[in-house]
């Protein structure tokens, strides 16, 4: 193979030099001296790990081989009012980050509207769900409004960052054919922008709340109410076979919402068919 | 606005085509690049004009200077009874309500239906807040699929336009600029996306425009059969200035290969 090659190819006399990639190097031995850092400062117990798969057998027994049954109702009730709390969190969110994000994109807001509102966004995405929580509950207390309303404050920064970028996205033709038109800058959004976006932001809005159904069971850990917090009152009694119960119906509700909305964010993506346009007159 | 305005009764004096004027008009893009130097001319009101050169040349700057999509750095542009190169805001989208606009990619809303695309065109005879709302005046109605069914676009009204082959598209791209009701028609390469039938069919859409509407139109080609074919007077561009100026039909080989830079291709016809 290699003496063939060599008899056919010319011979290559001025091949560029590999170029010297010492950054690259510098930046694996980083990495590797921050991972073994961590793992001794961590102190990991490596024979505790030893005893892992039987304690996790010991705990699969007590929650799924005799789950209270008796518990089903409520965990249906406690996750209805987690996926209110999604629901309600991701409409407030997404209709909140549509009006900041569409003015938050290049071409539409001038830049000292836009830097701002990207400022707003980076800052709340930083800042995690349970921590808006937190300092809402101070206003509106341990209830499940304080969860939808983290969750909608929460989802602005990432929702308003997905918003502007959309609409970025979207090629700027239709939006010059509107100027062309003698349109102005909100029929340039609305008919230019906006009808060649929303089916991306639907789809996105969707995605939201598929998210938000998932946080929203975390948020339910700090008191909010919803399935996170019965699980919490559970797993703190050891009344295991509960906590089975709840888990199994949390799985299963998480994953049949994933489905529907997941089939609905296919088919808006894939376009509407023609007879399905006219939503108008 | 005069509901009886459309089809081809619409040139009254009052409403009639507009002459156009470009007196030493340079434009420079903030990056630099030069898109016009120093080009002057007088397209008189009903002219059916062709702007030919290669791509580069300056003919998209050329017609966008005419609508103020592409401000121009020094020069008069003069369209109607209107100084576009000293309107702003309000009163040049009022401007831009006279002059039509179609586009080699057709711009149209894909997702949007065909009616909403064309009503785009009634924007700038539309309250604001109506356009945002998607409300329209029976007017406004009748306008759309008037302008539709001049074009044979009727029967796709309620279809969504990204449905539409180019041709189709390009033909309710020509809706949406007549429901303006215009008295100018731009076309920046309108048929260079598409195939050599459907090109014909759309330059005799235009042509028509031209004569039934008493439209001034002035389009854009990069194919010198088309220019020769379908218009009456031909502008010849290259590194953004006015190398040639006559009539199109009588333009030899050699005018094209001086507006060109370089001989005839045959790549630069389309053929039937």
């Amino acid at each position: 193979m290699t003496v063939l090659t060599a008899t056919r190819a010319p011979a290559i006399t001025r091949a560029p030099s590999r170029p010297r990639r010492l950054g690259v190097r510098a930046a694996q031995l980083l990495v590797g001296a921050v991972v073994l850092a961590s793992a001794l400062h961590l102190d990991i117990g490596w024979s505790d790990l030893a005893q892992l798969p039987a304690d996790l057998r010991h705990y699969l027994g007590l929650m799924f081989a005799h789950p209270d049954w008796s518990r089903l109702p409520g965990a249906f009730y406690q996750t209805w009012v987690s996926v209110s709390m999604a629901w309600v969190g991701a409409l407030l969110g997404v209709v909140l980050s549509t009006l900041l994000g569409i003015p938050a994109a290049a071409g539409v807001g001038p830049l000292w509207v836009r830097l701002p509102l990207r400022g707003v966004f980076a800052v709340l995405r930083a800042v995690p769900e349970v921590i808006i929580a937190i300092i809402i509950l101070t206003v509106t207390g341990l209830t499940p409004f304080t969860g939808a309303l983290a969750l909608a404050i929460g989802g602005i920064g990432t929702h308003g960052k997905w918003t502007y970028e959309t609409i970025e996205a979207v090629p700027p033709g239709t939006a010059e054919a509107v100027r062309a038109a003698g349109g102005n800058l909100l029929e340039v959004a609305r008919w230019g922008l906006w009808t060649q976006a929303s089916p991306e932001l639907m789809s996105l809005a969707l995605y939201r709340f598929e998210i938000n159904v998932r946080t929203s069971a975390i948020l339910g850990l700090i008191g909010v109410g919803g399935v996170g917090d019965l699980l919490t009152g559970y797993t703190q009694y050891r009344q295991w076979d509960a906590v089975g119960v709840l888990i199994i119906v949390i799985v299963v509700v998480t994953m049949v919402i994933d489905g529907i909305s997941g089939a609905i964010r296919r088919r808006i993506m894939r376009g509407a068919r023609t007879r399905d346009v006219d939503r108008s007159s | 606005m005069d509901t009886t305005a459309h089809g081809p009764e619409a040139a009254t004096p009052a409403s009639g085509p507009w002459p156009i004027r470009l007196t030493d008009v340079t434009v420079r893009y903030p990056n630099g690049v030069v898109g016009l130097r120093g080009v002057s001319l007088a397209i008189e009101a009903g002219e059916m004009v062709s702007v030919v050169g290669l791509s580069g040349s300056g003919k998209s700057t050329l017609v966008r200077t005419v609508n103020g999509l592409v401000p121009v750095t020094s020069g008069t542009v003069q369209v109607g009874p209107y100084r576009v190169d000293q309107l702003r805001g309000r009163r040049l989208r009022h401007v831009r309500g006279s002059i039509g606009m179609i586009f080699q990619g057709f711009n149209l809303a894909d997702r949007a239906s065909v009616y909403h695309n064309v009503l785009v065109g009634r924007f700038s005879h539309t309250p604001t807040w109506k356009t945002l709302l998607g409300l329209t005046s029976r007017e406004d109605r009748e306008m759309v699929m008037s302008a539709l069914d001049s074009v044979g676009m009727l029967e796709k009204v309620w279809g969504r336009a990204g449905a539409l082959s180019g041709g189709q598209k390009q033909r309710v791209a020509i809706a949406r600029a007549l429901s303006q009701e215009p008295q100018v028609m731009l076309a920046d390469e309108p048929v260079a996306s598409l195939d050599p039938p459907t090109a014909h069919a759309v330059m005799s859409d235009l042509r028509r425009v031209n004569t039934e509407r008493d439209l001034t139109v002035l389009v854009n080609l990069h194919l010198m059969d088309l220019a020769r074919q379908y218009t009456t007077r031909m502008i010849g561009l290259r590194d953004g200035e006015l190398v040639y100026d006559g009539p199109a039909s009588s333009a030899t080989d050699a005018d094209f290969e001086a507006i060109y830079g370089r001989p005839i291709q045959t790549r630069d016809t389309l053929g039937q």
